[in-house]
């Protein structure tokens, strides 16, 4: 095969599957609580500086890993105490609290590190022959965690107790909190949940990124372009919406430019949003 | 309405007489005719958006560079204050603020580092009623009256960068990147123009968004493909981190050189020691200049904001520049207040820089060049390009 | 005070609730001791169901006080009530539907053989679709199932709204005698029901509601037809 195709083709996967594993954290607070956390970026961003943080101390970069769910994870269990738990019946006022927060957890960062960019060194170097393609073996590594990831996640959502009893929440809250799943525990430590994936996300991007205090905002968007096109619904939604979000604009850029490939995706959310506002996969 | 020069004139005089053993006295005895003889300063340095990391640099520099003139008299005898505004708003508000500050705060003097849009902005906001010294890299064309521009323009960074590297590189295949907006744009055209004059050609050419959170996956794909032996980079900020991460990333680094045009300490930072290998930067002022004068600049720099000094960079430092600019604009002028007699004074202007002293003419700087490679994440300077013309024509 | 002691096992008193700024259930009184049943009947509309959403956590009480074994419910979560052997089968989307028979019986532990298996025998409807998706049972089936699914459960109170609502007359019958059973093990059980028979078949005691309150209350033996069919005319 030609090995520029080969890389084309990677590409293309790659895009995907570390959009689908941004998006995941998201989708399943979204699916669980209704809560559309729109500070998920910032928790992708405060994961990106954890990995930051390891390398000024000298510590193998897999460090950042614990310290990122440590830290995400505390901030996203305050978060739901005090933000997000007592305005779960009110998604606006969610939207703008979430809002808020992010604003709040740029700041900060910002206090603490500047707003300058920072680098973190790719913990794998150099690179691996695909099919006569040289490609980088982080972003190799990144892809294959990343596909494992998501398909772990589904695979324990599909057949786990605690995967059940989400289901069961979602598909009917009243029912569940009277065959005795604790429902407000479950909710706590979904957005904890979602909170720690998007720190696991940031740590494995950190690598490949400009870290910086607004990376947060360049995930956000198309986050949401995903959950557009994928619906509500399902992780099957997620990650055909990952699929076509991220395969579309890494697709279009390639044979195009980046200007063809943004815009293409703008348009397909759109005409999502206006034909097909559900997504692909709407929530029953 | 012209301003009265008898004025200025006695302003002049007056901090003449005071002299260097009296300016201890003088704002004891001229409290009351302080406020009316300050010379009020407008600066524009981006305080929110993207651009917003260069904001603590500029306001370090400028405040610098003021505290500096004020300790030696002020401009003309006037002691300078500053009133800052956002250059990193939309155009539409600046242009707000920058009329704002001119009618209501009755500033007489703009310094701005951001960009054209704003820069575009604020020209047609002030429509030349009083100073505007614009200092950050630029595409080139500002001849707006009573508009002076210090920046860097294509023909100073391209130029003698472009033909150096095609000499001693041999590069003969040239691949160009930028963001979508004019400076990436007109930039692209002067090195286009370079390329042929050095006998190289253009294998590819592409521009992605401004603001969007571009990946450059495929541009690198594409490079690949075309193996250039340079790449000619205008991307800007975030974008040029990413992309000079992800084309080392792939491994392109080995084989294929790189020059930035917007790419100075800060930057730098972000693209980080494994990914600078191979990449060239060329602009008037690297923080590790070796100048005696850029020593001192650098020394009460430190000084000045210890124990923790902002980053310097040369999108901040260029408004050090900027406000010695003015001072010698003012003061040659006479005042503020006739746009005619400060364009006339602008030509042959000598002025302090950081790294030494400048020369403008047409409104534009005649400046050494550096030519710098990234060793690490540092800059260090292979070639120095003396008085390069700036090419621009504004009479 | 009434409480464990005298044998009640549940008891509420001056319930008062409903949705927003509307009441729809005023100063509801009852009590249900072990072995005991008590069913709640009235025509449409006259808030039973609010009731048992009141009692269950679901709403909460603009008044009025609720106690299981003598212990008061305030401000406890529908899942911890559910913990301390309030059972509840709602009338109204009985079962997870994007869940299959059997994940709906095993949700919260697995199939228990002395518990499931003798319902699941009297039902083999269910039985033959434990891998099927609930959401493709016809709603009399439903309810079939969110009645093993509660009865099957170990707690002490069991409250079903309308859980013969849609089910074939054979099964009506067969959770009948299921709950006889349950009764005779002492579980108290609270039903909301429109089938009087089904009422009669298994009552103790009976509270009759009308517009929010209740109208009439006693013991089922006490009350004759005549008077329940008045209450329960249009």
């Amino acid at each position: 095969m030609d090995p520029i195709l080969t890389t084309n083709i990677l590409n293309v996967v790659y895009e995907v599957s570390t959009l689908a594993v941004v998006v995941l954290g998201l989708a399943v607070v979204f699916g669980l609580l209704n809560v559309m956390n729109l500070a998920h970026g910032e928790f992708v961003m405060i994961g990106a500086y954890c990995a930051f943080f390891v390398q000024t101390q000298d510590l193998p970069f897999l460090a950042a890993v614990p310290l990122a769910l440590l830290v995400c994870g505390f901030i996203g269990l305050v978060v739901e105490r005090i933000l997000v738990r007592p305005l779960y019946a009110r998604p606006f006022d969610t939207l703008l609290a979430t809002w808020g927060l992010s604003m709040l957890l740029r700041e900060a960062v910002e206090a603490i590190y500047g707003r300058g960019f920072r680098s973190v060194a790719t913990p794998l170097t150099g690179s691996v022959d695909v099919l006569g393609a040289g490609y980088p073996a982080y972003r190799l590594l990144l892809t294959a965690v990343s596909i494992a990831l998501v398909a772990g996640l589904v695979w324990w959502f599909v057949q786990s107790a605690t995967g059940r009893r989400i289901r069961a929440v979602v598909n009917n809250p009243e029912l569940a909190g009277s065959v005795g799943i604790p429902v407000t525990a479950l909710a706590r430590n979904t957005f904890v949940f979602g909170c720690c994936l998007a720190a696991l996300a940031g740590v494995m991007l950190a690598p490949l990124l400009p870290v910086n205090p607004t990376l947060g905002l360049d995930f956000i968007l198309k986050s949401f372009f995903v959950l557009v096109v994928g619906g509500l619904g399902s992780l099957v939604g997620l990650i055909s919406g990952a699929g076509v979000i991220g395969g579309v604009e890494s697709v279009v850029s390639a044979v195009s430019d980046r200007t063809w490939g943004y815009s293409t995706v703008l348009v397909i959310a759109i005409l999502f949003l206006w034909l097909r506002p559900n997504g692909l996969f709407p929530r029953t | 309405m012209p301003r009265n020069f008898g004025q200025v004139s006695r302003r002049r005089f007056v901090a003449g007489a005071a002299g260097s053993g009296a300016a201890i006295v003088a704002p004891a005895v001229f409290t009351g005719a302080r406020a009316a003889d300050e010379l009020k300063m407008a600066t524009f340095f981006p305080l929110s958006g993207p651009a917003a990391l260069f904001g603590p640099t500029g306001t370090a520099c400028t405040r610098l560079a003021v505290d500096e003139i004020n300790a030696a008299g002020g401009i003309g005898g006037r002691k300078v204050t500053i009133v800052p505004a956002d250059g990193g708003a939309p155009p539409a508000e600046a242009a707000k603020a920058a009329i704002r500050l001119m009618l209501r705060d009755k500033v007489e003097l703009v310094v701005g580092s951001h960009n054209s849009a704003v820069r575009e902005a604020i020209v047609a906001a002030l429509k030349g009623k009083i100073p505007y010294v614009y200092t950050p890299l630029y595409e080139g064309g500002e001849c707006n009256p009573n508009v002076y521009v210090t920046a860097d323009t294509p023909q100073q960074q391209v130029q003698p960068s472009i033909t150096w590297l095609a000499r001693t590189l041999g590069a003969k295949t040239y691949y160009l990147i930028g963001n979508d907006y004019v400076w990436p744009r007109k930039t692209n055209e002067q090195a286009k123009k370079y390329i042929a004059e050095a006998g190289g050609s253009v294998v590819g050419e592409e521009y992605v968004p401004l603001g969007a959170p571009n990946k450059f996956e495929d541009a690198v794909t594409r490079i690949k493909a075309k193996n250039p032996d340079l790449v000619v980079i205008t991307l800007v900020g975030g974008d040029n981190v990413n992309f000079n991460r992800t084309f080392a990333g792939f491994g392109l680094d080995k084989s294929i050189k790189r020059i930035s045009y917007l790419l100075e300490e800060l930057t730098l930072l972000g693209i980080g020691d494994k990914s600078s290998n191979g990449l060239y930067s060329a602009m008037s002022y690297f923080v590790n200049e070796k100048s005696e004068a850029n020593a001192k600049f650098k020394a009460s720099f430190a000084k000045a904001f210890a124990p923790k000094p902002p980053p310097l960079s040369m999108l901040g430092v260029d408004s050090y520049s900027g406000v010695y600019c003015a001072k010698a604009l003012i003061e040659k002028a006479g005042g503020t207040g006739d746009a005619g007699r400060l364009m006339a004074a602008s030509n042959a202007l000598r002025y302090r820089t950081a790294t030494g002293t400048a020369v403008m003419t047409n409104r534009h700087v005649v400046k050494d060049m550096f030519l710098a490679e990234c060793k690490g994440t540092s800059f260090e300077i292979v070639e120095t390009f003396k008085a390069v013309a700036h090419g621009q024509a504004c009479s | 005070m009434t409480g464990a002691a005298n044998g009640e096992v549940f008891s509420f008193a001056g319930v008062t609730g409903g949705y927003g700024a509307t009441t729809v259930v005023r100063g509801v009184h009852g009590a249900i001791a072990a072995g005991e049943a008590c069913c709640v009947l009235g025509r449409n509309g006259v808030g039973k169901t609010t009731l048992m959403r009141l009692l269950t956590g679901h709403l909460l009480l603009r008044s009025g006080t609720v106690r299981l074994a003598g212990q008061p419910l305030d401000g406890l979560a529908p899942d911890e009530r559910h913990r301390l052997g309030l059972v509840y089968c709602p009338q109204d989307r009985p079962v997870f539907d994007n869940l299959s028979v059997r994940d709906n019986l095993t949700l919260m532990g697995p199939i228990d053989a002395g518990r499931h298996a003798p319902l699941l025998a009297a039902f083999p409807v269910l039985e033959a679709r434990m891998a099927q998706s609930s959401g493709t049972l016809s709603g009399g089936e439903r309810k079939l199932l969110s009645f093993v699914r509660g009865i099957a459960e170990p707690g002490r109170l069991l409250l079903l709204d309308e859980p013969s609502e849609g089910v074939q007359q054979e099964n009506v019958e067969r959770m009948a005698g299921f709950l006889r059973e349950a009764k005779a093990a002492g579980r108290a059980l609270l039903v909301v029901e429109q089938n009087l028979a089904f009422a009669r078949d298994i009552a103790d005691r009976v509270i009759v509601m009308d517009r929010g309150e209740v109208v009439l209350a006693g013991s089922a033996a006490e009350i004759d037809e005549d008077t329940l069919a008045a209450h329960l005319q249009v």
